[in-house]
């Protein structure tokens, strides 16, 4: 690399762990991502007889954990197994008292809620706290840190990664655990179907016929330490990050995108670099009407001429939304897309969209991004992207 | 150093902080839960907003109020808008599992039904409650959602001086709101989270400035004694009404620490 990017805040994310329905840790994910394996299937663990749409990005069989049981609590599982993932690759070398544990999610541990509703018990109640899974995995790493959970809804993930850089920027911890997930569950099934939002066709972000998305599940960790702090050999590094508030619908996104690209420039200020600098755009593209026009609108405003060169994705065609665990996926999919040279392609992606006029591909491409851009939206008006760094 | 300019309160006990009892316990009686009144917003825009955004919405005018601000000088992109909450999501979840149930519908005039429906379910997300409140008040800006008690509560407080420091917002509004009515039979079956009463408590702090903000783990501050003590129990909401106390009390300067399951934080803030 002939220029170094990033300011001083620039934290560099050492390893990751994930657990996702395209495979139980980093390296299957990786690999049926850019070879394009379908993690989409009929939901089988709650009944969905009722709902217009029964599919899903679900994880079928959880794997043991290397160390301990795996809880009842499936959101604390899958933070679990994705944490056990991440140990695998790197470890917690810091003093407990100085390891934070920041994680993001749209449902918590609400399955746990309609548990303790429907059968009593107090243990239930408690897990029924949105920061339940959160406490559970500060407990299983024993990090003495902040623990802090995060809900902007579907952009949890990237607000995770955020403040969890900004814990260490502030020296309010050595090491910090951040990511994202979430549960494929009954409640959050019932509503976005009753919201209409879900395809009974193939989720298709970008693509001219796209008719919706469908949920999906999993958990993705990084270890974030302080540049100077961190290992050599790193995934990459967190250039910069920024949040926005739409303030203009609960759950609807802000017709001319403009919270995010608020958030977008924001990122990319903070990362000290401008729009020419982006070799790679990771976007929320969800496959419904509205958010992949906002998206690719905000895009055209940000790379301005380059807007049609500069390869874009989304994997949520691949394993559906994930929701809380989403954005972090995306995140260190960016970064593994640098160290490998290869950008997975947009499952479900086969016909153009005039007013989706990105460079979006359906089968993986030869490329090796330095700079990459995500970004995220959610209820709420919630908006954050991330400008990430790879090691190429 | 981060500073406060004022701090909007309501509670089960009423607005503001003269509204306190002395003794929340001996106040509280033999009620669980202190529940607050849902505050008279009018209008159409407020038709589908449940109790918990009301009374954020409620709680930033009165921060307004006491900071002498008004609606122009916090609209727009500079205003960093920091929300946390515990537990003012589980009258939303509650309502849209108890919708979906299987149990025969009660008479209460299609309120099932509607919470059921789908434009009930975004209510269900804790971002609803902020939401709500970035669009009343056109709050454009950083935008950052915690979910804990009175630990988390700090832990916006340093989100919040956080984004002032790093010069990505120049006001921040740090926003908590506590309900507990609609599952008091939950907060009592895990009572031993929290010691009674639950007061229900919406509050917001409205910070300027930046800096060193002293952030970390700390011993309890007896502010957190005394917010314990006036108060009773208002999870996240605790720190602010810390700063409110602090406040009415003349401090120049306030450290506010808050625990929640095994962590105690605390910062400090020119008040």
């Amino acid at each position: 690399m002939s220029r170094t990017l990033g300011r001083t805040s620039a934290v560099a994310v050492v390893a990751a762990g994930v657990v996702t329905p395209l495979g139980l840790d980093l390296d299957t994910f990786w690999s049926a991502l850019c070879t394009g394996v379908d993690g989409i299937s009929a939901i089988e663990r709650f009944r969905v007889d009722d709902l217009r749409v029964g599919r899903g990005g679900e994880i079928k069989k959880l794997r043991a954990l290397r160390h301990g049981r795996l809880p009842r609590c499936r959101a604390s599982a899958l933070l679990l197994l994705a944490a056990d993932d991440l140990l695998a690759r790197a470890a917690l070398t810091a003093d407990p008292a100085r390891v934070a544990v920041v994680v993001g999610t749209a449902l918590g541990g609400v399955e746990e809620g309609e548990r303790a509703l429907h059968e009593g018990g107090a243990r239930a109640a408690a897990g029924g706290l949105y920061d339940s899974p959160a406490q559970t995995l500060a407990e299983r790493l024993a990090a003495r840190g902040p623990v802090l959970t995060v809900s902007t809804a579907c952009a949890s993930g990237a607000t995770a990664m955020g403040v969890g850089a900004d814990l260490l920027t502030a020296n309010a911890a050595d090491l910090v655990v951040a990511g994202g997930y979430d549960v494929l569950c009954r409640f959050v099934m019932r509503g976005f179907d009753a919201l209409r939002s879900l395809t009974r066709e193939r989720v298709r972000p970008f693509d001219r016929r796209r008719s919706g998305l469908l949920l999906g599940e999993g958990a993705a960790l990084v270890l974030l330490a302080r540049d100077a702090d961190a290992p050599r050999v790193r995934l990459g590094r967190l250039l910069g990050h920024a949040s926005s508030s739409d303030g203009s619908h609960v759950a609807a996104p802000d017709p001319e995108g403009r919270g995010l690209e608020h958030a977008v420039r924001g990122a990319l200020a903070a990362a000290g670099v401008g729009g020419e600098a982006v070799d790679f755009v990771s976007a929320h593209g969800t496959a419904t009407l509205l958010n992949d026009k906002i998206e690719t609108a905000v895009l055209r405003r940000v790379l301005g001429a380059r807007a049609g060169a500069v390869p874009v994705n989304s994997i949520k065609g691949a394993l559906g939304h994930s929701m809380g665990a989403a954005a972090t996926l995306e995140a260190i999919m960016c970064l593994l897309a640098s160290r490998d040279g290869v950008v997975p392609g947009t499952a479900g992606y086969e016909e153009a969209d005039p007013a989706c006029a990105v460079d979006v591909r359906g089968v993986a491409r030869a490329a090796r991004p330095r700079v990459s851009l995500s970004t995220s939206l959610g209820f709420g008006g919630c908006n954050a992207a991330l400008v990430l760094e790879g090691t190429s | 150093m981060t500073r406060v300019l004022g701090v909007g309160l309501l509670t089960g006990w009423g607005a503001g902080v003269a509204a306190l009892p002395e003794d929340a316990r001996r106040a509280a009686g033999e009620r669980r839960v202190v529940s607050a009144d849902t505050p008279p917003l009018a209008g159409e825009r407020f038709r589908r907003a449940t109790r918990e955004c009301l009374l954020g919405v409620a709680a930033v005018e009165a921060a307004l109020r006491e900071s002498g601000l008004d609606r122009a000088a916090v609209a727009g992109p500079r205003t960093a808008l920091v929300y946390v909450t515990a537990a003012a999501y589980g009258a939303s979840n509650h309502g849209f599992i108890e919708a979906g149930s299987a149990r025969p519908a009660r008479a209460d005039g299609g309120l099932r039904e509607m919470r059921g429906s789908a434009l009930y379910f975004p209510y269900t997300a804790p971002s609803a409650v902020p939401a709500e409140v970035a669009i009343e008040y056109g709050l454009t800006g950083g935008y950052v959602i915690l979910v804990g008690g009175a630990a988390a509560g700090v832990d916006a407080l340093w989100q919040a001086g956080t984004l002032l420091t790093a010069g990505r917002a120049d006001t921040a509004l740090v926003l908590a709101v506590e309900t507990f009515e609609e599952c008091a039979a939950l907060w009592a079956r895990g009572r031993w989270t929290t010691p009674r009463p639950l007061v229900e408590a919406a509050a917001c702090a409205v910070l300027q400035g930046g800096g060193e903000l002293e952030y970390g783990p700390g011993d309890a501050s007896t502010l957190e004694t005394l917010v314990a003590r006036r108060a009773g129990e208002t999870l996240a909401c605790g720190p602010l009404v810390g700063l409110a106390l602090a406040r009415a009390a003349g401090a120049p300067r306030a450290r506010v620490t808050g625990h929640w399951r095994g962590r105690r934080a605390q910062i400090a803030l020119a008040t």
